[in-house]
């Protein structure tokens, strides 16, 4: 884009710099500030016509993509809201959309299209209505993935978890309400994030056992269950998570035992990418956290990596449980089609 | 107040004998401050000493307890802590002298005897009810805390701090010192490897054989046997033998058995000069040949511009790589370590010295980094009968994600570590490292969140040491005889076991 004016982007930006310097951590905050964001966009009401509006939104969403590469979730909140905005459109001009019907693709009927720069006064009350519905959504989605707890987890369980996840702990815990059983978590080296999802746990009175990375193999095969969250479910039903998820994935795979992925709608990603070290996949972290500098003159002579995310291929999950119920991967493509316009997936 | 440090005279150290005991059990709250700064330069000037004089014995039981300090610091070295931490750690460290304290009073008791017949009768009666005291004191209130943060499904796995611990001490007779230090230094992982661990054992069992004196009537060869398994009874005690030991010891007391029966006419002397020589023997043919052997095996099979993959700190992976690049070998390595011990580390510094090409990650990154490497060298604690591979916790791991990506694993193992058991998980017979390791984030320099949940009987944590690999996720087992599959491990131990008959 070479006609940006920052002046209009200053809300992205800030919500950029918030993400950079960790100001927001969860990906729930990112998705409920992104929200926001765009709320305030529509209410300002600087636009005129729905087309324009999305012009806005696509603004956005390259200045994110273009400076946080790896950030899905916001790109994801506001993909999403291309399409409502176009529902409502349809709604508002009484008039069908692009049908999916075959008569349609066979007759290629193309003079119902929309056309989405005229403008609409309806459109801004409509918008604003639906995004404070989506709003809290994404509020419950939490509390929903909670809430069926007590369909997966039965009683005297050994549930593996790796890391740390703010749904994973609320699901346990949401699941100790009704049943008894014992939580084995991995403390997910370099960063231990795993200490403080076992300190929450235990506190709340769940059997919790901590393990190293390195004991995943040895303990899976006692384990009954694997639910783990997730950074993004890719359109192929693989996932990037922490790195780490993909050897326990495959130990999972070895032991026959079902892998569970607890993720908001907002982490699926019309993205397809295959592979650990591909550039647009993979990002690094700093090595501090694996040798400290005080090793001294090895340091110089050694290289440390520190790759913050694992592919997991689809094969190796077995369910995604959203705030929605369960689906397998293979039914991935299926809800980003519903979540997302197919003309948003590349912007 | 100081506790006597190791004098140069040995006047002086007869002279504080008779009182030491008194005086170790009051300063025992000072002690901390003065045993760090005493650390280095004790613990460097004793690792020589081979010939046990009087006085040196007095430096081995000071290095006993420093070690045991020293096990437990380390860890934390150069880490900012905090103020929760730092207290753990001095509470830890009094109760490592508080152990050190029972042990260290014990062997007084017992070692009196030997250097000094006299104080036979006087310093036992002086010395037990303390001794009672303190086990007591043990026997009621660890084992209470320890159940609760056992981790269920590995119950039996661990050690009960035996009510009898420290009065079976003292009734294990004639602990040759030498085996003192090795339980501590096997219990505090100052020696850690199965090869070391061997090696340090066979050591033991030579200085034992120079300085053991038959009481008359008896047969040099039975006496010694009786010593030696009381002397392994306090090891196994100390931390469980490892398979590379129990092997060593069965062939070791095998032979003892054939001297003591075949060749009766020999005199004591002449006995120890033919142990001595068995015992070299050992080392020479089952260890070092064995790791030249396997060392050139696998040198054929590395190429340049090879990318090898290792875990840990194998000191018969280390020998094969540095002697691969000493070949001229352009190759690099992928060192993954992990948590807790993190041998890694020392591997990363030995290689890089060497000046091999290194990189570097944690076990988490395992799986961005298998697709660059071309080959897996995976090191042995032992080889089972059934085709596993018994190794440091995550062996299996990195032979599962190697096998992902289709790259081949070998894994370096000497027949001397083949073992006769069978297992199938990492559960039934595995060792249960000190938990306390895993509470802190090296790295990081807040204190983990784990730390104020300590004593909450919910959290459990679990730090296996070894796990158990399927015969299936090894490519081949590379071993002194030949590369083989990991299921003709049966074979290899019945060709053995026939030549050692024969």
């Amino acid at each position: 884009m070479t006609n940006i004016n920052f002046q209009d982007l200053s809300d992205v930006i800030r919500l950029i710099s918030d993400i950079k310097h960790k100001n927001i951590l969860s990906s729930h905050d990112i998705a409920l500030k992104t929200e926001a964001m765009l709320e305030a966009l529509i209410a300002q009401g600087k636009w005129t016509s729905a087309s324009e509006l999305m012009q806005l939104i696509k603004q956005r969403i390259k200045c994110i993509s273009q400076s946080l590469p790896m950030e899905a979730t916001a790109i994801n909140v506001m993909r999403h809201i291309l399409k409502v905005i176009r529902e409502e459109f349809e709604v508002a001009s009484e008039k069908k959309g692009e049908s999916q019907s075959l008569q349609y693709i066979v007759t290629g009927a193309s003079s119902n299209v929309l056309d989405y720069s005229q403008s609409l006064s309806s459109l801004q009350a409509a918008l604003l209505d639906h995004l404070s519905e989506y709003k809290t959504e994404l509020e419950t989605s939490a509390e929903n993935i909670a809430a069926q707890a007590s369909e997966h987890i039965h009683s005297s369980e050994t549930i593996l978890t790796f890391g740390t996840s703010k749904t994973v702990q609320r699901f346990l815990k949401a699941a100790s309400k009704k049943r008894t059983f014992n939580v084995i978590v991995v403390e997910a080296a370099p960063l231990y994030l795993g200490h403080s999802l076992a300190a929450n746990l235990a506190k709340s009175n769940i059997q919790t056992t901590v393990i190293p990375d390195s004991a995943v193999f040895a303990m899976m095969s006692r384990v009954n269950k694997v639910i783990i969250g997730t950074h993004t479910v890719l359109a192929s039903g693989g996932l990037r998570a922490s790195s780490g998820i993909h050897a326990l994935a495959l130990a999972a795979k070895h032991y026959s035992i079902p892998v569970m992925v607890l993720s908001h709608m907002y982490k699926f990603t019309p993205v397809y990418l295959g592979s650990n070290d591909h550039e647009a996949f993979n990002d690094c972290a700093s090595p501090a956290s694996l040798i400290p500098y005080s090793s001294g003159q090895v340091l110089n002579k050694a290289e440390v990596t520190n790759a913050v995310f694992d592919f997991v291929p689809p094969e190796l999950v077995t369910l995604f449980i959203t705030h929605q119920g369960g689906n397998s991967p293979s039914y991935v493509y299926r809800l980003l089609s519903e979540l997302y316009h197919p003309d948003d997936y590349e912007i | 107040m100081n506790p006597p440090q190791p004098t140069p005279s040995v006047k002086a150290d007869a002279i504080q004998k008779p009182t030491k005991p008194q005086r170790e059990k009051k300063p025992s709250k000072s002690k901390p401050l003065n045993d760090e700064k005493m650390d280095n330069p004790t613990s460097k000037a004793s690792t020589n000493d081979k010939q046990l004089t009087e006085k040196q014995l007095r430096k081995l039981e000071w290095e006993k307890k420093l070690s045991e300090q020293k096990g437990k610091g380390d860890i934390k070295d150069g880490l900012s802590l905090s103020k929760a931490e730092l207290k753990a750690k001095r509470r830890e460290q009094q109760e490592a002298q508080r152990q050190a304290k029972v042990e260290k009073d014990v062997k007084e008791v017992k070692d009196k005897p030997v250097e000094n017949p006299k104080s036979l009768e006087k310093k036992p009666t002086r010395m037990l009810p303390g001794e009672a005291k303190k086990s007591d004191k043990k026997s009621t209130v660890e084992p209470k805390i320890l159940k609760s943060k056992h981790v269920q499904l590995v119950q039996h796995l661990y050690k009960e701090p035996n009510p009898e611990y420290s009065s079976k001490l003292v009734n294990f007779k004639e602990i040759h010192p030498v085996f003192m230090r090795l339980g501590v230094q096997y219990s505090e992982k100052v020696i850690l490897g199965s090869n070391a661990r061997c090696l340090a054992l066979l050591a033991g069992i030579r200085t034992l054989i120079n300085d053991i004196q038959t009481p008359s009537k008896q047969e040099f060869c039975r006496y010694l046997q009786g010593v030696l398994q009381n002397c392994t009874d306090y090891l196994q005690e100390c931390r469980p033998l490892a398979v590379s030991m129990t092997n060593a010891l069965r062939s070791f007391k095998q032979q003892l058995r054939h001297i003591e029966t075949i060749e009766t006419g020999l005199n004591d002397n002449d006995k120890r000069t033919r142990l001595i020589d068995v015992i070299d023997t050992y080392i020479r043919n089952d260890m070092r040949r064995a790791w030249d052997a396997i060392s050139i095996k696998v040198n054929a099979k590395i190429v340049d511009g090879d990318i090898i993959l290792i875990y840990g700190c194998s000191s018969l992976v280390r020998q094969i790589l540095l002697e691969a690049n000493k070949d001229g070998k352009k190759f690099s390595v992928i060192i993954v370590d992990s948590r807790p011990l993190l041998e890694g580390r020392e591997m990363l510094r030995r290689l890089i010295s060497a000046g091999i090409k290194c990189s570097y990650v944690l076990i988490n990154g395992l799986s961005c980094v298998m697709k660059q490497a071309s080959k897996v060298l995976l090191g042995a604690h032992a080889l089972l009968t059934n085709g596993s591979v018994m190794s440091r916790i995550g062996t299996a791991q990195v032979a599962l994600v190697a096998q992902a990506y289709n790259k081949p694993v070998l894994v370096c193992c000497e027949t001397y570590k083949f073992s006769e058991r069978v297992q199938t998980d990492s559960f039934v017979f595995n060792e249960i490292g000190d938990s306390n390791l895993l509470l802190s984030a090296d790295t990081s320099s807040s204190s983990s969140p784990l730390v104020y949940q300590k004593d909450n009987p919910k959290l459990n944590i679990l730090n296996l040491l070894y796990d158990v690999t399927p015969p299936d996720l090894v490519t081949a087992v590379v071993t002194e005889l030949a590369i083989l599959p990991c299921t003709s491990v049966p074979v290899v131990l019945r060709i053995n076991a026939g030549e050692s008959n024969v």
